[in-house]
């Protein structure tokens, strides 16, 4: 278990930007976390996919890891943003650009718009 | 007495936690459960996908990370962990008129 945690603090620090996810960034397993990792490829956020559904340790640590019961997790500098009502709904009040922004992470302010465009 | 003992749907459950805790001023527990038929995590109870609206005083002052953390704790570790999906709109009695849904 400590391993773990240890394992999912070195993944969030060395990546300024992580999804824990059920599944792949280009194959999800879920329709909440295929509607996160929807979001960023589609703003071009380069990002690291941890899929826990290959690692129960993970599955289990990183809920552990934010006191957060559920998947997906985002993470941007080491830090939990939130999971996918969280997610949706900052991507589009633009509180996730601010954030990016904030956070220095590169993203297609252009996508981002189109986004809020087709959801308004 | 045996319709006493027969187990509580569990969207009553998470409407009762909810009123106990917040006091809310608006309250929509919604079971989502046949939308998802045959998806994973659809373990054949017809309850495992949930969506709770809530608007609360309670709220105001959280951000949204604490918001939703707030409504985990008070549904408890048990309820959350036997449901798969719980979908959340959580308002503080402050905020702004809801947006149309996306």
């Amino acid at each position: 278990m400590a391993d773990a945690q240890e394992q999912i603090r070195q993944t969030v620090t060395d990546n300024d930007v992580v999804l824990f996810m059920k599944g792949t960034k280009s194959m999800p397993q879920c329709g909440f976390s295929s509607r996160v990792a929807g979001v960023l490829n589609f703003m071009g956020v380069e990002y690291a996919d941890i899929n826990v559904l290959a690692d129960e340790d993970i599955r289990q640590g990183i809920k552990d890891y934010s006191d957060w019961p559920t998947i997906p997790q985002l993470y941007v500098k080491g830090e939990f943003v939130g999971g996918c009502d969280i997610i949706t709904e900052m991507t589009l009040s633009g509180e996730l650009d601010q954030l990016l922004d904030q956070k220095g992470v590169r993203y297609d302010k252009a996508a981002a718009d189109k986004i809020r465009d087709a959801n308004a | 007495m045996k319709g006493l003992t027969r187990k509580m749907p569990i969207v009553d459950e998470i409407r009762d936690k909810l009123e106990q805790a917040f006091a809310p001023q608006r309250l929509e527990v919604v079971n989502e459960s046949h939308r998802h038929r045959g998806h994973s995590g659809d373990d054949g109870s017809g309850e495992t996908h949930f969506h709770v609206t809530i608007r609360a005083e309670a709220f105001s002052a959280l951000g949204r990370v604490a918001r939703e953390r707030a409504v985990h704790t008070a549904l408890g570790r048990d309820l959350v962990g036997r449901i798969h999906a719980l979908g959340l709109k959580i308002e503080g009695a402050q905020d702004g008129a809801p947006r149309d849904p996306a």
